[in-house]
C-alpha cells in the first residue's frame, strides 16, 4: 500500500471538510477519488501533499507516518495550477525539479528525456507567456513528474484539456503506472475515469461512501439488465422479463430488460428467438460509475 | 535552507535579468537627479516661477511715493496717470494691480485691486516692501543716517558650531548632519516602500497565477515568504551597489564641473572651512566631521532591518488578497507610519534630541528613518543598542505575523478578508 489513510477528520471555521475518511492506495494502482464539487476530494488531496493537517486521523505513506520527506516522493498537479508567465519553459521546468529534491544537472538530463518524448526542444527558450494553452498544460504535466515521483496526485486533471491532450494525458498516465508509479486522482466527471481507474473511493458531504474495486463494484451493483438491439418491430412484452427502456433510431431498436430474480439469462434469449426479429447484439448492461454513485448515495440515505 | 536558497535565486535572476532592470536601474538616477534639480533651479530662481509685475500706487498720504524699493518681480509707479487710466491699464492687464494707500489719523491701511488673487510670497513680499519703507521714515525721522541704517541691514550672522564630547572639541556642521541625516533617512524609505511593494506583488502575482499549490506542495509557505523577501532584498542591493559605483565614479568629474559653475575655487575649501568663509565650503567641510563608517554602517543595518520589518507586512497584504486593487485598505496602516516618520523628520532635524525624536529613533515602525536623522547629530550608544534590538525583535515579530497569515492567505480566494478574520487567521491551526 502507498497510501494508508485512517479516521482523517478536518473542519474549517464553519463546515466540515472530511469526516472519518478511511481508505487504501496500492502500490503501481491509479485509484480515483470520486464526488461532486465540495464534497472534501480537495481537502483531502491537501492533506496528502502536506498543505494543510488533518484535525485528527492518520496517513501512512508507504508504510511510514506521513512526513515532510515524503513530498519529494509525491508529484501533485493541483486543480487551480499556473506557470511563472515571464519565466522561461526550460528555467521553470527546472526550477519545479529542483524544488523537489533533484540537483541541477539530475533535473536537466530529465528534462531531455520529457523535451524528446513530447518534441518541444523548440520551446525552452520561450517564456511560458507565449505558449498555447495546451502546451502549458503539457508543461505543467511534466513538471509534475519530472522528479519520477512513487506517488502522482492529480485534482480534477482533465479540466480544462482539449481532447487530444486529454488522450495524450491518460496515456502518459498509464505508461507511468508500467513504471511502477502509483497514481491518485481526483474527478467529478464520473464516467470519465471507468475505463482508467483500477479502485476508486466516492466521496459526498465529506464522507466516503462506498470504495473498492472498479469491476467489482460494478458486478455488485449491477441490476441484471440487458441491452439488446435487433431490426423489425419493437417488443411491447416478453415473457417472463421486464422492459426498463425502449430507444428506436433509423430501424433498429434498443432495448434493456430486467430479468427477475430466479430467471437464467438463457430464457430471455430463448423468448427473443420466438419472436419475428432479426437480433443485431445481446450484452450485459452494467452500471455506470454515476448509476453507480447515485444508488450508493440513496443507500446511504436510507440507512440514516 | 536549500529551498529558500532556490526561491531567492528565482525571485533575483527573474528580475534582475530584465532589460527593464538595467533601464530603470541607469535611468532613474538620472531621473532623480533631474527632479531635484529643476526643484532646486525653481526654488533659487524664483524669477522664472514668478512673472514680472507692475503695481501702480494711488498713495494719498504720499509717505510712501517713490520709496517703494522696485525688484526685478515687482516694479511700482506712481501717480503717472489718473485713476481712471490706471483701472484701464488694470483692464487690459498692462499693470497687476492698484494699490490704494489711505491715513486716517495715525492708521495707514492697503487695498490691492488686482486682476488675479495675488500669491502668498507676492503678498508678502509687498508687505515687507511697505514696512521697510515706514521702518526707514521712522529711523530717519529720528535722526538716523542712511548710510547706518544700510550696515544695519547687511549685518548677518553664522554660527560655528562644536560639539563636546570625549573631553575634545569637534567642529561641526548642521548643514552637513541635515544633509547626511536626510539622505540616509530618504534612501531607506525609498528603498522600504519600492521594494516592500515588488514584494507584495510578486506574492499577488503567484496567486492570482494559481501556481502557489504547485510551490506550497514542494515548500513551506514561510519558506517561500522568506526566499522572496530575501531575493528582492538582494535585487535592491545589486541596484543599490551600481548607484553607488555610478555615484563615485562620476562624482568626481561632476563635482569639478559643478565646482566651475559655482566658481568655487576647490584651493579655498580647506581655507574655507577653517575661518568657515562661505556657506557651502562649511558644509563641505562639515561632512568631514561626522563619523561616517558609523553612519555607513548603521544605514546599512537599518537598511535590511527597516525592509526586512515591512517586506514581511508587505507580504501579508499581498496574500490575503487576490489583485492589487484590494491591496489600498491593507496598505493604509503600513504606509502610514513610514510616511508619518519623513513628514516628521523637519522637525526631529530641528530638535535631534527630544524626546519625541528619541521614541521614534526606537519604536521599529519609524526607527530605520528618524535613527538616520539623529545619527549624524551623535545618539548615545545605549540608544542606538535599545534601537537596534527593538528592530530585530520588530522585524522577528512582523515576521511571525506575516507568515501566520500568508499560510492561510495565498490558498484563500475570493472575497477580500476583513481585518477580524485576518486576526482570526493568526491563531488558526493550519
Amino acid at each position: 500500500m502507498i497510501i494508508q489513510i485512517d479516521k482523517l477528520n478536518k473542519h474549517y471555521e464553519k463546515h466540515q471538510a472530511l469526516k472519518e475518511v478511511s481508505l487504501s492506495v496500492q502500490t503501481g494502482s491509479i485509484f480515483g477519488l470520486l464526488g461532486p464539487n465540495g464534497a472534501g476530494k480537495t481537502s483531502l488531496i491537501r492533506i496528502l501533499t502536506q498543505i494543510t493537517e488533518a484535525d485528527s486521523g492518520t496517513i501512512l505513506f508507504n508504510g511510514e507516518a506521513l512526513h515532510p520527506k515524503h513530498i519529494y516522493q509525491m508529484g501533485y498537479l493541483p486543480e487551480e495550477r499556473g506557470l511563472y508567465k515571464k519565466m522561461t519553459v526550460k528555467d521553470q521546468v527546472l526550477y519545479f525539479a529542483e524544488l523537489k529534491g533533484l540537483s541541477n544537472s539530475q533535473a536537466k538530463e530529465k528534462l531531455k528525456y520529457w523535451v524528446d518524448k513530447f518534441e518541444i526542444k523548440s520551446w525552452l527558450g520561450k517564456k511560458v507567456e507565449e505558449l498555447s494553452k495546451g502546451m502549458q498544460q503539457k508543461i505543467q504535466f511534466i513538471s509534475t513528474v519530472i522528479h519520477e515521483p512513487k506517488l502522482i496526485i492529480l485534482d480534477e486533471p482533465f479540466s480544462g484539456f482539449d481532447p487530444i491532450n486529454a488522450q495524450i494525458l491518460v496515456d502518459e498516465i498509464l505508461l507511468l503506472k508500467e513504471k511502477g508509479a502509483s497514481i491518485l486522482f481526483s474527478t467529478h466527471r464520473m464516467d470519465s475515469v471507468e475505463l482508467l481507474c483500477d479502485h476508486i473511493a466516492l466521496i459526498n458531504h465529506s464522507e466516503k461512501i462506498l470504495d473498492g474495486n472498479v469491476k467489482e463494484l460494478k458486478q455488485a451493483f449491477k441490476k441484471n439488465q440487458y441491452e439488446i438491439k435487433y431490426s423489425g418491430q419493437a417488443l411491447t412484452t416478453l415473457e417472463l422479463m421486464q422492459l426498463v427502456e425502449t430507444q428506436m433510431n433509423d430501424g433498429i431498436v434498443t432495448q434493456l430488460f430486467q430479468i427477475p430474480d430466479g430467471v437464467h439469462i438463457n430464457q430471455l434469449l430463448q423468448s427473443l428467438l420466438q419472436e419475428p426479429i432479426s437480433l443485431i447484439s445481446f450484452q450485459e448492461k452494467l452500471p455506470s460509475m454515476e448509476d453507480i454513485f447515485i444508488s450508493a448515495v440513496q443507500q446511504k440515505n436510507l440507512t440514516n | 535552507m536549500h529551498k529558500i536558497w532556490l526561491i531567492c535565486k528565482r525571485e533575483y535572476l527573474t528580475r534582475v535579468m530584465k532589460k527593464s532592470f538595467l533601464v530603470m536601474t541607469l535611468l532613474s538616477p538620472i531621473l532623480i537627479v533631474l527632479f531635484y534639480g529643476l526643484i532646486f533651479y525653481f526654488s533659487f530662481n524664483k524669477d522664472i516661477a514668478e512673472e514680472h509685475k507692475t503695481i501702480w500706487v494711488n498713495d494719498s498720504s504720499e509717505v510712501f511715493i517713490n520709496k517703494i524699493e522696485n525688484s526685478k518681480n515687482l516694479m511700482f509707479v506712481y501717480n503717472t496717470s489718473t485713476l481712471e487710466e490706471a483701472y484701464q491699464s488694470l483692464k487690459n492687464q498692462d499693470i497687476y494691480g492698484i494699490l490704494s494707500i489711505q491715513k486716517t489719523q495715525d492708521k495707514f491701511s492697503y487695498n490691492l485691486l488686482s486682476y488675479e488673487q495675488p500669491g502668498l510670497s507676492t503678498l508678502s513680499n509687498l508687505e515687507s516692501k511697505l514696512e521697510n519703507v515706514l521702518k526707514r521714515k521712522h529711523l530717519e525721522a529720528n535722526g538716523i543716517d542712511t548710510s547706518i541704517i544700510q550696515k544695519l541691514n547687511a549685518i548677518q550672522i553664522k554660527i560655528n558650531t562644536k560639539k563636546y564630547s570625549n573631553e575634545t572639541e569637534e567642529s561641526g556642521d548642521s548643514g552637513a548632519t541635515t544633509i547626511v541625516g536626510f539622505i540616509g533617512a530618504f534612501l531607506i524609505y525609498f528603498f522600504i516602500f519600492l521594494y516592500g511593494v515588488q514584494v507584495m506583488k510578486g506574492v499577488i502575482e503567484e496567486k492570482t497565477n494559481r501556481i502557489v499549490e504547485v510551490i506550497i506542495s514542494s515548500v513551506k509557505p514561510f519558506q517561500l515568504m522568506l526566499g522572496k523577501i530575501t531575493g528582492i532584498a538582494l535585487v535592491g542591493f545589486t541596484q543599490f551597489s551600481i548607484w553607488v559605483l555610478l555615484v563615485v565614479s562620476l562624482s568626481a568629474p561632476v563635482s569639478s564641473l559643478v565646482m566651475n559653475l559655482a566658481n568655487i575655487d576647490p584651493s579655498s575649501l580647506a581655507q574655507g572651512a577653517a575661518n568657515s568663509g562661505g556657506a557651502g565650503a562649511g558644509i563641505l567641510a562639515g561632512f568631514t566631521q561626522i563619523n561616517l563608517p558609523l553612519i555607513l554602517g548603521m544605514f546599512l543595518f537599518y537598511f535590511i532591518g527597516g525592509y526586512l520589518f515591512y517586506g514581511a507586512l508587505f507580504a501579508a497584504v499581498g496574500s490575503a488578497v487576490d489583485n492589487e486593487t484590494d491591496t489600498q485598505q491593507f496598505m493604509l496602516p503600513i504606509t502610514m507610519p513610514l510616511i508619518f516618520s519623513i513628514a516628521i523628520a523637519q522637525s526631529v532635524i530641528n530638535s535631534p534630541g527630544s524626546d519625541l525624536a528619541f521614541y521614534l529613533s526606537i519604536i521599529p515602525f519609524s526607527s530605520p528613518v528618524i535613527m538616520m536623522i539623529r545619527l549624524p547629530f551623535g545618539v548615545p550608544v545605549s540608544e542606538i543598542l535599545l534601537s537596534m534590538a527593538a528592530m530585530v525583535a520588530g522585524f522577528l515579530f512582523t515576521t511571525w505575523l506575516a507568515a501566520r497569515i500568508y499560510r492561510i492567505g495565498i490558498l484563500t480566494f475570493g472575497k477580500k478578508p476583513t481585518y477580524a478574520e485576518l486576526f482570526k487567521w493568526l491563531f488558526r491551526k493550519n
